[in-house]
């Protein structure tokens, strides 16, 4: 009995090496995994009121970001070219290509990594920025305050609180040398400079305004009607009230013939700009303005934490894959002149989800860096 | 092992051109002052994609693929565009008024004004762009 000639298994499958579908089933969890975030993205800016695109408060630098794209065009059209040596069997040429797509990539992490120094610098962090005046001003001080607690610690070490360092640092300042008195000086006068600062801030008083003077309006007995200023500082004699008018005179009342005194017009109120010229000006200052460094300069940016937090999510999650990248690149690279035909799925695989890392960018570009 | 692959003799160089092209074009369209914002967007969004097509098709050799590229990509591209699309008239869309700092400060500044901080007059919640 003659058999003819076998039938072929039935083949079962896709034509395609398992390892190749399973790149591209994890490249689809992948797309799903960037797609929420962008789509995220998506939603939030189209349902915030405003959204910051001046570059003065962004600090995004769109030939960076160009700069960058083209850096992954090229190390994706190097890493499909390293695939394309691999098919004709030339290895050695395999090897420079994908040397120099993890050149490329790892220029594109300096490149990101600048700007992240910028962002971070300028203190553009999820939750450090300030979106107001009123939020940059409390923000300048908590820092001012941070610097002069800092001071405490290390100048007065005997004291628990704040206070009572206060009152050690009068002593110690009394009882100092003339070589050691400057840093204790310099701590007592940003001190000093700062409690103003602040009290001006929370009573929201013009800083050329001492925070003793209060507004009335005072009805004498005799029915006249006298608005001006009482500085609770300068009351010397409690049978009386001095007051300055508001046409400049300076008079004093006595307390009995004050019919009714209620509170006038509130003072000037603090303006943003005065704050920032104040803090310049104590910069500037000889003895305590090196110990300022730290404070960063006032600039709100409205809605700018949402932004922040966004930027450094996408490109963050990016950066991330584009290490992970790196390490597979490398893993090839670390084989040196044993890299043969074998390894032709394994370029593959690497070019294709390098190919997906260009992708991302190729999208996160224009959304971050233009729209 | 080594798979089978097609001679789809792909110009490489070519597509990478046509990508630094539309790189190019898309950094020139946010360089150049635009009068409206949207034509910017619409402009660079479709460079983006006609971009993530050429990568995908021909550096990912997607084109040359058989049809369990539809299988894969079909999912993943629905909830690409689903997600958002749902989360869309909870997030952007309001029905409220939005009281926050921020929108007092906007309030106020167009109003043209009282300090930062101080109730100013509100503005309508609106789906904004």
């Amino acid at each position: 009995m003659s058999h003819a000639s076998p039938q072929p298994a039935v083949k079962m499958g896709l034509a395609i090496p398992n390892s190749k579908l399973g790149m591209w089933l994890f490249l689809g969890t992948e797309i799903m995994f960037f797609t929420a975030f962008i789509g995220s993205y998506i939603v939030l800016r189209i349902g915030s009121p405003g959204w910051p695109t001046d570059p003065a408060d962004t600090h995004i630098n769109v030939f960076f970001g160009g700069f960058n794209t083209f850096v992954l065009l090229t190390s994706s059209f190097l890493v499909v070219s390293a695939h394309e040596a691999m098919r004709h069997e030339k290895y050695a040429k395999a090897r420079k290509l994908i040397l120099a797509t993890l050149l490329l990539g790892v220029l594109f992490l300096g490149i990101k990594g600048i700007e992240y120094y910028g962002k971070i610098s300028h203190d553009l962090l999820p939750s450090h920025v300030a979106e107001t005046d009123q939020q940059a001003m409390n923000k300048a001080l908590a820092e001012i305050e941070a610097i002069v607690v800092d001071r405490y610690d290390a100048l007065v070490p005997k004291g628990n609180n704040i206070d009572d360092k206060r009152t050690n640092l009068t002593t110690m300042i009394g009882k100092a040398d003339e070589a050691a008195k400057p840093p204790l000086e310099a701590l007592s006068a940003l001190d000093t400079q700062f409690r103003s600062l602040k009290s001006h801030v929370k009573a929201d008083v013009a800083l050329e305004m001492p925070l003793t003077l209060r507004p009335v309006v005072l009805l004498t007995g005799s029915g006249r009607t006298i608005t001006g200023t009482v500085d609770d500082a300068k009351q010397a004699d409690p049978g009386t009230l001095l007051i300055t008018t508001t046409g400049g005179k300076t008079e004093r009342v006595p307390l009995a013939n004050v019919k009714e005194r209620r509170a006038g017009t509130p003072l000037p109120t603090l303006s943003f700009e005065t704050f920032k010229s104040h803090l310049e000006e104590m910069r500037e200052n000889e003895s305590y303005g090196p110990l300022l460094a730290g404070v960063h300069h006032p600039h709100p940016v409205l809605y700018g934490n949402l932004f922040v937090s966004i930027y450094f999510l996408l490109t963050g999650f990016h950066a991330l894959h584009v290490i992970i990248g790196l390490i597979l690149f490398a893993i090839v690279l670390s084989l040196g002149d044993r890299l043969d035909g074998s390894w032709i799925d394994y370029i593959e695989n690497c070019g294709l989800y390098w190919h997906f890392v260009d992708l991302v960018w190729i999208f996160l570009f224009p959304l971050l860096y233009i729209v | 092992m080594n798979s089978e692959h097609e001679t789809h003799h792909v110009h490489y160089g070519l597509i990478f051109a046509t990508l630094c092209l539309l790189t190019g074009l898309s950094i020139i369209s946010d360089v150049v002052h635009i009068e409206s914002k949207t034509l910017v967007v619409v402009i660079v969004m479709a460079i983006a994609v006609a971009k993530a097509s050429f990568v995908a098709l021909f550096f990912m050799h997607l084109k040359f693929e058989r049809n369990w590229k539809y299988v894969l990509l079909g999912p993943t591209t629905i909830l690409a565009i689903g997600l958002p699309l749902a989360l869309l008239p909870d997030i952007s869309i309001h029905y409220y008024r939005i009281d926050i700092p921020q929108t007092q400060v906007t309030a106020q500044a167009e109003a043209g004004s009282t300090p930062a901080h101080s109730e100013g007059s509100h503005h309508e919640g609106s789906h904004h762009e």
